[in-house]
């Protein structure tokens, strides 16, 4: 490792180890009923069988787009979804199997298979639900009726901003999450997942779940996501260059882990911060190489003399800029003055 | 609930039209009756089966028939020699042969000082939720694949946008529809 990826790598790694200390001294009384029903919605699909029919609406800044798709999940981690809407992905279905999921997609006879660890559910509320609990304060909200089964729900309220960041609606029985709202820093709503129906059981058919590909069917290697390490260090030895990281990020995020891959020949680290919640990823490149829109169409900004180029994928922005031969892309659930204010305080 | 449920409250059932009390009240009995689990499973049938004739008529070729109906062109291989005789007409011969200088001019770009690499933006956007899938209450699935992101940065009216392009946007409108 070089001496100034050295230089850089020593402070990022001392950031990330403040920030999980703190993040576990901070953690909230686990007795508050708010935090018991939180804590059994996260592990409530590893042992309640379902089938459903889930609306997702995510807002950008100038449209909805939605999903509807029939959901069924056997317990612990079979899940196929099924889409109804959009019409483009009309009759698409997606087969997770624990960490793997197979998307079939039927208007071109083909199979995708791709890999996520983190997909695993013990990852997910094993390690980071003290840290929403260092960021967040639960609060028990009201009781209503969603998909016809009675819900308690719980909001999640930033302790620095006091903003609401989020509510669920979480079956009182079952404790399956029936309802979701998620919100910007501004009070409006990023994004909403609903149940429109749903019934529990447990004889769905092992056929349901069945992955292999109907007849003419491709199969294609889809990506094999790794997880993103906590040893920072050796991430930024295995990029090869010092990456910059950002000196200004909203109040509760932190640098979580980092990862590098190449793609398309290009050596790129990412780096992952959260607050638990939310997350913001920075991928860096030190060779230059630009985002590639295809039938995208960016809008063009500008900060502190970058031309900046930025997309939405529903609530979820991706910013990128190049700096010095470094090009930057930031992508994050945040409102687009936040990212930017966060890509100014990148200085390579 | 005594003996079987009657076909008309089977068929409410299967496609969510009772009442939650009904509804929990059939669930039950189901759990306990497999003669009326069959009713239900024979009513989903012939659910998907009209659903899936209704899409085929939306289309011009159900997508497996087309698959293998190109299954059928290809393995009918012509011989050797006569493969080589269509590689020699020069219908093919020079587009071939330009497609092969292009091919190997775009393959070394570093050579030539061509165009530098790119990065997809859809890889952005995965590897980004791929990460966040891990944290609580993060989303596992039912959002937009990258390919029809394309939609999302489009200016025009979701209604006309879809006419136009047959996109993957749906609208709150739309989901109203459905229902």
């Amino acid at each position: 490792m070089s001496r100034r990826a050295f230089a850089t790598a020593l402070p990022v790694a001392a950031a990330f180890f403040l920030a999980l200390g703190s993040t576990n001294t901070r953690a909230a009384s686990p007795a508050d009923p708010a935090l018991v029903l939180l804590r059994a919605s996260l592990g409530a699909p590893k042992v309640v069988s379902y089938v459903g029919q889930l609306e997702t609406v995510r807002f950008s800044s100038s449209r909805a787009t939605a999903t509807i798709v029939r959901v069924e999940h056997r317990a612990p981690s079979l899940t196929r979804r099924w889409y109804l809407a959009p019409e483009s992905l009309y009759g698409d279905y997606t087969i997770t199997r624990g960490i793997a999921t197979y998307d079939f997609d039927i208007k071109n006879s083909r199979v995708t298979i791709s890999h996520n660890p983190a997909l695993d559910e013990q990852i997910s509320s094993a390690g980071n639900f003290d840290r929403v609990l260092a960021n967040y304060r639960a609060v028990l909200g009201g009781n209503d009726i969603i998909a016809g089964r009675a819900t308690r729900s719980v909001v999640l309220i930033n302790k620095y901003t006091g903003e609401r960041a989020i509510r669920v609606w979480i079956d009182e029985r079952t404790h399956l999450v029936l309802k979701k709202e998620e919100y910007h820093g501004n009070g409006a709503v990023a994004s909403q997942m609903r149940f429109e129906g749903v019934r529990y059981t447990n004889a769905i058919p092992d056929g349901v779940f069945s992955t292999d590909p109907p007849s003419g069917y491709a199969q294609i290697a889809g990506h094999d996501f790794k997880m993103p390490s906590t040893d920072v260090g050796r991430v930024i030895q295995e990029a090869g260059f010092a990456p910059a990281s950002p000196k200004d990020l909203p109040q509760g995020f932190s640098l979580v882990g980092g990862s590098v891959a190449t793609t398309n020949g290009v050596k790129t680290i990412h780096l992952v911060y959260s607050d638990g919640l939310r997350t913001i990823s920075l991928f860096e490149n030190a060779t230059g190489a630009a985002a590639d829109f295809g039938a995208l169409r960016p809008k063009t900004l500008r900060f502190e003399n970058h031309d900046a180029e930025y997309v939405e994928d529903g609530p979820t922005t991706l910013l990128t800029w190049r700096e010095h031969g470094v090009y930057f892309a930031l992508v994050g659930d945040l409102l687009r003055n936040e990212l930017v204010d966060i890509a100014k305080s990148v200085v390579p | 609930m005594s003996n079987h449920i009657t076909t008309d409250l089977l068929v409410d059932y299967v496609h969510h039209e009772l009442a939650p009390e009904e509804d929990a009240l059939v669930h039950a009995h189901l759990g306990e009756c497999a003669g009326c689990r069959r009713e239900v499973e024979n009513e989903s049938a012939l659910t998907d089966a009209l659903r899936s004739a209704a899409a085929a008529e939306e289309t011009d070729m159900p997508s497996l028939v087309a698959a293998r109906v190109w299954e059928t062109i290809r393995s009918a291989r012509p011989s050797p020699l006569g493969r080589l005789a269509v590689l020699l007409r020069p219908a093919v011969a020079v587009p071939l042969a330009a497609a092969l200088v292009i091919g190997a001019y775009v393959a070394v770009p570093l050579s030539h000082g061509g165009p530098a690499p790119t990065i997809d933006a859809g890889y952005y956007f995965e590897q980004h939720a791929a990460a966040q899938v891990q944290y609580p209450l993060a989303e596992r699935g039912a959002t937009l694949q990258p390919a029809d992101r394309a939609a999302l940065e489009d200016d025009s009216p979701p209604a006309q946008l879809a006419e136009q392009s047959n996109v993957g946007v749906a609208t709150v409108d739309f989901i109203s529809a459905v229902r």
